[in-house]
């Protein structure tokens, strides 16, 4: 899994968490809305100095509840902070049209209800918009009340006024509070989440490459170890023409595998010229011409298609000619030599797992040996 | 180095007439040795040495001129272009045998290309072919064809492809004949169809019109396949 596709998870954790939070907060302001104070509005129809300023204001909430809605789920782009006010506007009306000795009921619903109204506006937004706001319904409940207040009632007024802006204010702050720290929490752990698997992706990659140096270590133990060892114990005579053709074999096949881990633009004409470098050092001269534009080609298969040839190329005499004919979707590799080189098979050819074909013949004056890979 | 000799039955002209050959090349080494290659030939009359085109050929009309492709410093395209536009047969030869520069020369008009490491035989073989208006392919023109990408290039014949691709890697018609399950002269007339197609593209030149007039006179290709895109879906068996 890539880190991208990792953050994007984490992206996905956090707008999964957050969404409970924000389905909640819409709860609770249209449940309040319609469970609380269409009741308090019914029941002081008759007591409010204007009714239909009262019923006029419980709609443009409900409005402004919609289109904050609309704006927390599906993104509508609608303006925030004339919507505040709207709100602002109808507390303001409300507190005007309920009567004095009410101003403590559920007929002035607007004051306890904004809170969560203005949460829904500002519910990804800082929380000082929405502290300014309870201020500000504070303040204005605060006039309401004195302006209300019979004479001789002013502490008591003031002491329950108090415990009304706490317990309306209270909770949609910590609501928005808790919120925000659950987003950062979730946010955290995706990013870490991200980072581990980051971390884990490259010591998988670390694992792979240790792998593919052992492989290369075992070939290459396959192709010099036993004959070094030959040569060391005195089993083996350098003077032997055999010995001599195994070495130039073994010398051939660890400069490929070194040039294999080299990060040049065409990695399999790299491979070939170390091939090439190898016989031309035996005295043999190799032409190696490449046509066409080499596509990027897998290890494995680079490895089919220059290890067969490669190993014959070893053994040349005289002179060996080696092409590279290179198509987007097809790779021919070919060598030809006299006839003195290779083992002295008659014409035969088998696939290599299908993807790269490995084609070998041998008459009496020359040697043809192909590799074929199409892409599937 | 199995060269094809098969070019070698080609005999310039019905008598005894002599091909005149212009050699026009920068290096007085290189003029000598190739001189001494093609007058060891008794079908080919050298006429004219030289290391300046225009100079070369004031001495004397030549059937074909043999040119270095990089001469005193410059490549010379341009010039094969001139040449073959007034129908004048150029084989070009140079060691710069990238593909691009090949296909290069052939758009230009040459009747072929040498790299000048292909040796005598290629060398004598390639001024006959020329002379008769025939198409010959060394192994590093093969190359050039069967790699060409570009989109303008003709399209050929998955038998023509093939046989272009082995005659590149192996130089030996004998084996690419072996390899195919076809005769010899099956595959040089793959290969030669191959060559014909690339007459067919690009700008036209006198020379490419000699070539393509007796390719349809020797039974390579037929008439109505001149001027358009052979479709794929056509025999690709060449005529016998």
């Amino acid at each position: 899994m890539s880190a991208e596709r990792l953050r994007s998870a984490g992206a996905a954790v956090v707008a999964t968490a957050d969404r409970g939070g924000r389905v909640a907060a819409v709860v609770i302001a249209f449940g309040w809305h319609f469970a609380v104070n269409v009741p308090g509005i019914a029941g002081g129809w008759t007591d409010y100095r204007v009714p239909w300023a009262a019923a006029a204001g419980w709609v443009l909430f409900v409005v402004v509840g919609v289109l904050a809605t609309a704006r927390l789920f599906y993104g509508f782009a609608v303006p925030v902070l004339p919507l505040l006010a709207v709100l602002l506007i109808v507390d303001v009306l409300v507190i005007a049209v309920t009567p004095d000795l009410k101003i403590f009921t559920s007929l002035n619903w607007a004051w306890g209800t904004i809170g969560w109204f203005a949460l829904l506006l500002l519910y990804d937004r800082g929380i000082g918009t929405l502290v300014g706001v309870l201020v500000a319904n504070a303040v204005f409940g605060l006039v309401g009340v004195i302006a209300a207040s019979p004479d001789g009632h002013g502490a008591v007024d003031l002491s329950r006024f108090v415990m009304y802006i706490y317990g309306t204010g209270v909770l949609p702050i910590a609501l928005h509070a808790a919120m925000s720290a659950l987003r950062e929490t979730a946010s955290n752990a995706a990013v870490s989440e991200a980072a581990r698997a980051a971390l884990e992706s490259e010591r998988l990659g670390a694992a792979h490459a240790q792998q593919e140096r052992q492989e290369r270590l075992g070939i290459v133990s396959e192709a010099a170890g036993a004959l070094l060892h030959d040569l060391a114990t005195g089993r083996a005579d350098p003077a032997d023409l055999d010995v001599q053709r195994s070495c130039a074999l073994a010398a051939a096949r660890l400069r490929r595998l070194i040039a294999e881990s080299d990060d040049v633009p065409d990695p399999l004409l790299h491979e070939l010229r170390a091939c090439v470098d190898v016989a031309e050092r035996q005295g043999v001269p190799v032409d190696l011409i490449a046509v066409g534009e080499l596509p990027e080609l897998d290890v494995a298969i680079r490895r089919r298609l220059a290890e067969p040839l490669a190993a014959t190329l070893a053994t040349a005499r005289d002179w060996a000619r080696v092409t590279v004919v290179a198509q987007p979707d097809e790779v021919v590799v070919s060598l030809t030599t006299p006839a003195t080189a290779g083992p002295a098979k008659e014409a035969h050819s088998w696939p290599m797992n299908g993807v790269v074909d490995y084609w070998y013949e041998r008459d009496e004056e020359l040697l043809w040996a192909q590799t074929r890979w199409r892409a599937a | 180095m199995g060269a094809d000799t098969m070019a070698g039955g080609m005999t310039y002209g019905s008598g005894d007439a002599r091909v005149a050959v212009a050699i026009v090349d920068d290096h007085p080494v290189v003029l000598e040795g190739v001189r001494s290659w093609l007058s060891a030939d008794p079908r080919l009359e050298v006429v004219a040495t030289g290391d300046d085109v225009d100079a070369v050929l004031t001495a004397g009309p030549a059937d074909v001129i043999l040119l270095d492709l990089r001469l005193h410093g410059r490549m010379v395209v341009d010039k094969v272009s001139e040449l073959s536009a007034s129908g004048q047969r150029v084989v070009v030869y140079s060691e710069h045998h990238e593909p691009s520069t090949i296909l290069a020369v052939l758009d230009a008009g040459a009747v072929a290309f040498l790299a000048k490491h292909e040796g005598r035989d290629h060398c004598v073989d390639t001024v006959l072919a020329a002379a008769a208006d025939r198409p010959y392919v060394p192994p590093s023109l093969a190359g050039a064809m069967v790699g060409d990408r570009r989109s303008t290039r003709p399209s050929l014949s998955d038998k023509e492809r093939e046989a272009l691709l082995l005659w590149f890697q192996s130089m030996s018609k004998a084996s690419v004949a072996k390899r195919m399950q076809i005769s010899e002269h099956t595959v040089k007339q793959y290969v030669d169809r191959a060559r014909i197609k690339y007459a067919r593209a690009g700008r036209p030149a006198a020379t490419k019109s000699a070539l393509l007039a007796r390719a349809i006179e020797d039974g390579l290709i037929r008439p109505e396949e001149i001027g358009t895109y052979r479709s794929y879906a056509s025999p690709d068996r060449p005529s016998d």
